[in-house]
């Protein structure tokens, strides 16, 4: 069993690994360009050039894999040869500064021939002053230096060869500096360190984003669960009892049909009903700022739809469950014995129906989540679905890639779950 | 041919499944002959209409009428896929998606089956992956990366799709490598793909079909779920996803038909295939 759990959990590591290298493959070779998205479709060459640069998107793609991954602060304190170091903020942004000595932390620009370091002692006081001794004499002639920007990159300055920066300011537009540097590395930590990239659509980190998005799908998705659940093992184990009756009948085909519509016609339709025709609740989710649960009412029609579609996959399940259990002997023999016909069902049969859909319920995680993607999308629900649909349009990969690790997990983490949840409620079953 | 029908037609839920795919094959064929606009016809003057004579049932945005529309529609999902603007070949783009997912799938499980040891290893363990992904996250990364067209509507189709097929493929070529008529073509030497071609793969082809017939289905669905995600066909073709998404945005305005048609349209079209396959399932395990 533990070797089972452990080769599955390796199978689990491989499997993100795997996607992370496609994802990160797919979005290169896609069209599109994510400095045209980010800024606009009049840029310059020259302000693309720089934004790529600032970014490190002019970097080799297994460079920047690496980076993403592994983060980039140790390839970058062994060019400028600090530590580096990153601190939040009071207000909640995250800054890479250099350690020097006695612990004060250090930043650069550059002002003509000029270093002009900003050094933070450790009471948050904040100086500057020239520091043109840090100047290196490289092979060719020229001083060179390597250190941390004011933008949390490490960056390689040239004395005397400062290249034009184009930045843009939301609100002001193009800004044109002297001062820039020759090379770029952005400072991070790497998703294995869990930091998980700045977002390029948003300019703030993923993880700010993400886990909000996150909390309101798993609000939506653990609603639909606690409504689905006991009413399909209910009206399953109701359809089974008697196989061919005309509720079994009934309730077959009717789950069937609402399993198979696509999850965004079921909801077009409870918003015509429920919203435009009758009037009854609201036909969107929009929050703004609020939590889900501050508008109940909104949730109403988002979990209707993730009801109706799962409802039929689940009743489906518990009744051919239920129905092989009906068949069997041990029923006859408690029938025949005269016990009470409830007491059958729900003594001898439900105990043993219900292992089954259990199991099956977790494995449906992986379709549970493409409904929510959709429900998302339909109600303008502001969940993890929409999140990575926006990115991928969008082509902002640290987004993606987060937000696809977490689908990952969650699916492959579920499926491990309901294995091991398996052999619990079922011990005839053994792993090797 | 004649035992097939009487299958079908003792059960009632293959019956009505038959009508509803039947109905929307037969709009699909005649769509041009059976409305009295092109699909990108616009009309100006009568934009976000309800139902009318003039329109039966109704128009959208930009006076563009929803039933020529729809049976356009209908036309990229069943009868021919557009590859460019001017040029299209015959069979729907769901139809292409099932096809292909259905080469790869097969190819892959053959292999895997036929072969054994570490090639089935190494394929099964890289399906197994596949799998674990959720679909949702497949189809968008997919097309979000190569961009939305009918031929990457197919791409994204068949690697979803492949996984499936290959398992069922590799489970059932398991048990036919095993017979005696593959055993004699080894020994006659012939070629590894004739052996898995013409020996392996004619004789697993029953439940290939049935899988296949549900598989369109899917396809449907997929399809339709791309286009309401932006990421269907292009437009101004009549694409039914792209429709609903664009006809949600008026519904507030008033007009409600031009999302609603196309939910329906999509809505019976995959009910009537399932209930299609369903109904003949269940029909056919009688008869046995």
């Amino acid at each position: 069993m533990a070797k089972f759990i452990i080769r599955r959990f390796f199978l689990l590591l491989l499997t993100m690994f795997l996607v992370s290298i496609a994802v990160f493959m797919i979005v290169e070779s896609s069209p599109g360009n994510i400095a045209k998205n980010v800024l606009g479709a009049f840029i310059t060459p020259e302000q693309e050039a720089s934004f790529l640069a600032q970014q490190g998107l002019d970097k080799p793609l297994l460079q920047r894999y690496w980076f993403w991954l592994l983060g980039s602060d140790r390839a970058a304190e062994r060019k400028c040869g600090f530590k580096l170091e990153r601190i939040e903020t009071e207000a909640g942004f995250q800054e890479w500064w250099a350690k020097g000595e006695n612990s004060t932390l250090m930043r650069w620009s550059l002002e003509g021939d000029d270093l002009i370091v900003q050094t933070k002692t450790p009471d948050n006081t904040i100086e500057t002053a020239k520091d043109n001794e840090r100047w290196k004499k490289a092979e060719d002639g020229s001083y060179i230096f390597w250190g941390v920007d004011r933008n949390n990159h490490a960056v390689l300055w040239v004395k005397g060869a400062s290249n034009e920066v184009w930045n843009f300011v939301v609100g002001t537009g193009w800004i044109k500096s002297s001062g820039g540097p020759q090379s770029y590395i952005p400072l991070k930590k790497g998703f294995l360190r869990g930091d998980f990239g700045v977002s390029l659509r948003t300019g703030r980190p993923v993880e700010k984003s993400l886990f909000i998005r996150l909390r309101n799908s798993v609000v939506l998705a653990g609603i639909a669960f606690v409504v689905v659940m006991p009413l399909a093992l209910l009206l399953g184990m109701a359809a089974g009892i008697r196989e061919g009756s005309l509720q079994d009948r009934f309730l077959s085909i009717a789950g069937m049909v609402f399993s198979v519509i696509p999850e965004f016609a079921t909801g077009i339709f409870l918003i015509l009903i429920m919203s435009h025709w009758l009037e009854l609740v609201p036909g969107a989710s929009v929050f703004g700022e609020k939590a889900p649960w501050q508008r109940p009412d909104m949730l109403i029609l988002p979990v209707l739809t993730l009801t109706l579609i799962e409802l039929g996959y689940v009743l489906r399940i518990t009744r051919a469950s239920m129905a092989e259990v009906m068949r069997s002997a041990y029923i006859r023999t408690a029938f025949l014995k005269g016990l009470p016909f409830w007491q059958v069902i729900f003594r001898h049969a439900a105990k043993n129906a219900l292992i089954a859909p259990i199991t099956v319920i977790m494995l449906h995680v992986n379709w549970l989540m493409g409904g929510i993607v959709i429900v998302e999308v339909v109600f303008g629900y502001p969940g993890l679905g929409q999140y990575l649909l926006d990115s991928a349009l969008y082509k902002d990969v640290n987004a993606i890639e987060a937000g696809t690790m977490i689908m990952v997990l969650l699916a492959v983490g579920t499926q491990l779950f309901a294995d091991v949840l398996y052999t619990l409620l079922n011990p005839r079953i053994r792993y090797s | 041919m004649k035992n097939t029908l009487t299958i079908l037609f003792s059960s009632k839920t293959a019956t009505i499944g038959l009508i509803l795919v039947l109905f929307w094959v037969f709009v699909a064929l005649l769509a041009p002959y059976i409305t009295s606009y092109g699909p990108t016809q616009q009309d100006w003057k009568a934009s976000n209409q309800g139902p009318s004579i003039a329109h039966p049932l109704g128009t959208d945005e930009l006076g563009r009428d929803l039933w020529s529309r729809l049976a356009h529609g209908a036309r990229i999902v069943l009868i021919i896929m557009p590859i460019s603007e001017k040029f299209w070949i015959p069979g729907g783009t769901a139809i292409w998606g099932v096809i292909a997912a259905l080469f790869c799938g097969a190819s892959l499980g053959l292999i895997s089956g036929y072969k054994g040891g570490w090639a089935d290893e190494i394929i099964m363990r890289f399906l197994d992956a596949m799998m674990s992904i959720p679909v949702i996250l497949l189809y968008l990364i997919i097309v979000a990366a190569l961009g939305a067209s009918a031929v990457n509507v197919v791409i994204a189709i068949a690697i979803v799709g492949t996984p499936g097929v290959a398992r069922l493929v590799r489970s059932l070529t398991l048990d036919i490598k095993t017979r005696d008529y593959v055993r004699a073509a080894e020994t006659r030497g012939e070629t590894l793909l004739y052996i898995l071609f013409m020996e392996i793969l004619p004789n697993a082809k029953g439940p290939i079909i049935i899988d296949a017939m549900l598989r369109v289905g899917y396809a449907i669905f997929a399809m339709g779920t791309l286009g309401f995600l932006g990421l269907g066909m292009p437009p101004p073709s009549p694409d039914w996803g792209s429709m609903v998404a664009k006809g949600r945005e008026f519904i507030l305005m008033g007009n409600p038909w031009a999302s609603l048609w196309p939910s329906l349209a999509i809505a019976s079209l995959v009910v009537g295939l399932n209930l299609l396959a369903d109904g003949l399932r269940e029909e056919s395990m009688r008869y046995q």
